[in-house]
């Protein structure tokens, strides 16, 4: 902790002078916020404001209906919908699965390279962290289109390769593949990111404590596991809070797939769902509605976590 | 920076902002307060059916009060219906716009379409196909002006069918028979591809088989999904899925051309506009393909479905519904026009929904591709012969995609296709009686 100052007692020399601090100078700071603050209350707060409102509304119609609904306000209505809907169960159960599976892997081998690019083993560094960082660079969506070559069997390498080898073809995009086969393309586009968090992370451990634990006997995988790991923790929530929330809101890969699978249904994931009914079936205030639930989801995991590591995370 | 001169800083910016907003809101005013000349009516058009700039400037030269620009967008499932019901909600649409005929009863419920009876639409009846007129219409209000429609008949492997010593099928029957020797002779080939998640083709063939999945019933719909005709259609199907004699990838992707280059796919049951994607997707096979009318339920009938087929429609935001009314019945019914659009090869290939376009030599000429066969003789004798009674509900868009969903279940096996109707039927009525319709069963 840095030492800080003790307050100046008010002296009889200063007592004598007037307070010369000027009430608007301290306006000053909101000036320089405001173009951020400005944006943020346009595109963060204003749409997020809007779509709670939506949320509450729905449409009615009549008889045969074909002329323009009129709005009215359904309160809770909506959020009733979305508990009784099984499709979107079905959604967030899904992802909440895929979050499980595929959030640890990804960040236990982002760990892992992290240790080895900072470990004294290792050649062409430099190389080797640019390599694992450019799928992070590539678009989403060109991502995705990319593996929809690598998993499609008229077209994929890996699959005839497969076939070459002898063993059963094996379909990317069947039934009980196609989640793990998107959990495949996220991890090789995120992994690089959060490796490179990591990487900085364990950077900045000064060298000293690296000399006491040498000092203390401690070597190879011992210093990983018992100063790196614990020094690098605050960094490893941060990347797991960031992982849960991109996780829960997966939209690009299944909406990629969809295009060359059976087997992504119009309510797959929570996100999905969402874009589905807004854009697809024309439902904007249930799509506002499923956005909202998202968005508290998010927010209770997130939270959540962040307070269940409260011990690690130094926040 | 001392305190005075950060004051005067601050409020130095502050007035300059302050000025600024208020010169930017001043300044808008004025311009519409200008005198304007007597000004072109300036319209704007959605479409993406290709080349229709010639068809576009002809009304521009013939019409010179009116100046109509076309946006070329993408296909309306890709993205476009999406943004007109955008631009609907926003009440800055275009002033007109493409829409297929299923599409039609969604885009009425939004309130959004203009009736072009008050401006002389209704005389224009007798020029179109009948079923293409009824599905545009809705008593006497004049939705929609007819463009093109979707006949759908029986392209095949001609080579194929030749090399295996198969007859060309004619009755369901013999299809399913052509199935099993096909798959017979050769297991890589499949008679064709199932696509569970493309409602439209299967609704096709639905419509082929006499299913009135929709009625008006005075002032309530009468929903039927899982009638008679469609559960004997679907029953066919799932003995063809049991069997294992058609694949079932989804069509209109690479995977899907693929099949089409190498034979994996023998025959595909589609519509007039077919004939182009596969000269287009499937340059190697020419000669290879003919077509032949879709399979009969009983011998010797003649009755046939249609897949996709758009409109012209004036949307409620424009300014000017009498222009717009009188471009979208110029487009689709002026002979000049409807040639441009027709042109297999400076137009779009369009298939008219105009019974006079039906004549003209463009629509009946021999095509190279597949072997000089007149195709369209096929497809003129399917369109005259196509349900005029078939009527699309006004939630097609949840039909859809529950439709997907249910039959991707049954091609995993979950279910069969039966009851992926009966499904479909209850989650049809229940979400239009969620959304206020009132619902007959």
């Amino acid at each position: 902790m840095a030492v800080q100052a003790a307050p100046r007692a008010p002296t009889a020399a200063n007592r004598l002078q007037p307070r010369r601090r000027s009430r608007r100078g301290q306006a000053t700071p909101y000036l320089f916020i405001l173009p951020f603050g400005l944006l943020f209350l346009l595109f963060f707060l204003l749409p997020i404001g809007y779509a709670v409102v939506q949320s509450l509304l729905s449409s009615k119609r009549s008889g045969l209906g074909l002329g323009a609904p009129t709005t009215v306000f359904n309160g809770l209505g909506n959020f009733g919908d979305a508990m009784h809907d099984p499709a979107f169960y079905a959604g967030v159960g899904r992802v909440l699965l895929y979050g499980v599976v595929q959030v640890p892997i990804m960040l236990g081998v982002a760990f892992i390279l992290a240790l080895l690019m900072d470990s004294t083993v290792i050649r062409f560094k430099n190389f080797f962290r640019l390599a694992f960082f450019i799928p992070y660079a590539i678009p989403g969506v060109v991502g995705a289109l990319l593996w929809t070559f690598l998993y499609d069997p008229q077209f994929s390498p890996i699959v005839s390769l497969i076939h070459h080898a002898g063993l059963t073809s094996f379909d990317f995009l069947g039934e009980n593949t196609i989640l793990w086969s998107i959990a495949n393309i996220v991890t090789w586009e995120w992994t690089g990111y959060n490796m490179i968090i990591l990487f900085a992370a364990l950077q900045a451990i000064p060298g000293e404590v690296y000399e006491a634990a040498r000092m203390d006997g401690c070597t190879g995988i011992g210093v990983a596991r018992y100063i790196k790991a614990p020094l690098v923790a605050p960094a490893l929530v941060l990347t797991c809070v960031l992982s849960i929330i991109g996780t829960l809101q997966t939209f690009t890969e299944p909406q990629v797939l969809s295009g060359i699978s059976n087997n992504i249904s119009t309510s797959f994931m929570p996100n999905v769902y969402a874009y589905n009914q807004a854009f697809n079936a024309n439902n904007y205030y249930y799509a506002a509605t499923l956005a909202v639930i998202l968005a508290l989801v998010t927010f209770v995991f997130s939270f959540g976590f962040l307070r269940l590591t409260q011990r690690y995370s130094g926040v | 920076m001392n305190n005075r001169s950060q004051s005067r800083w601050t409020r130095g910016l502050l007035t300059a902002l302050v000025v600024a907003g208020v010169t930017a809101a001043g300044v808008a005013p004025r311009h519409a307060q200008a005198q304007q000349p007597r000004a072109v009516v300036n319209l704007s058009f959605w479409s993406w059916v290709p080349n229709l700039n010639t068809s576009v400037d002809l009304f521009n030269r013939t019409h010179p009060g009116i100046h109509v620009t076309w946006n070329k967008v993408v296909a309306g499932n890709l993205g476009t219906y999406a943004k007109m019901f955008a631009a609907l909600k926003a009440n800055n649409a275009p002033d007109l716009g493409q829409v297929e005929y299923q599409f039609l009863p969604t885009f009425e419920a939004t309130g959004g379409l203009v009736d072009m009876a008050p401006y002389g639409a209704s005389a224009y009846k007798n020029q179109f196909v009948p079923w293409t007129w009824s599905q545009s219409t809705l008593g006497n209000q004049v939705f929609a002006i007819p463009q093109d429609s979707g006949p759908m008949a029986m392209y095949y492997r001609a080579d194929l069918f030749a090399k295996y010593h198969i007859a060309v099928p004619t009755t369901w029957a013999q299809y399913a028979a052509a199935a099993v020797k096909l798959h017979q002779a050769d297991p890589n080939l499949a008679i064709t591809d199932f696509p569970p998640r493309d409602a439209g083709w299967f609704i096709g063939l639905l419509w082929q088989r006499g299913a009135r999945l929709f009625r008006v019933n005075g002032n309530a719909w009468k929903v039927a999904i899982n009638d008679s005709n469609a559960t004997a259609v679907a029953q066919y199907w799932q003995t063809m899925l049991s069997k294992k004699l058609v694949k079932t990838d989804p069509d209109f992707t690479q995977g899907w051309f693929k099949d089409l280059q190498t034979g994996g796919a023998a025959t595909w049951l589609s519509a007039v506009w077919g004939a182009n994607t596969i000269i287009d997707n499937a340059t190697g096979t020419a000669g290879k393909w003919r077509v032949a009318p879709m399979p009969q339920w009983t011998a010797g009938a003649s009755v046939y479905g249609n897949w996709g087929g758009s409109t012209t429609v004036v949307f409620k935001s424009t300014k000017h519904p009498k222009e717009a009314t009188a471009f979208a019945e110029f487009l689709n019914s002026n002979t000049g026009s409807v040639v441009k659009m027709i042109d297999p090869l400076k137009g779009a290939a369009l298939y008219p929904a105009l019974k006079a376009g039906l004549d003209q030599p463009a629509v009946v000429q021999p095509v190279t591709f597949y072997g000089g066969q007149r195709i369209n003789t096929v497809f003129n004798a399917a369109s005259a012969k196509v349900d005029v009674n078939f009527q699309w509900g006004p939630t097609m868009d949840q039909v859809f995609a529950d439709m997907s969903d249910d039959f991707s279940n049954a091609v995993n096996g979950k279910i069969t296709l039966v009851q992926a109707l009966n499904q479909l039927q209850q989650s049809t009525v229940a979400h239009m009686q969620k959304s206020g319709f009132t619902v007959q069963q």
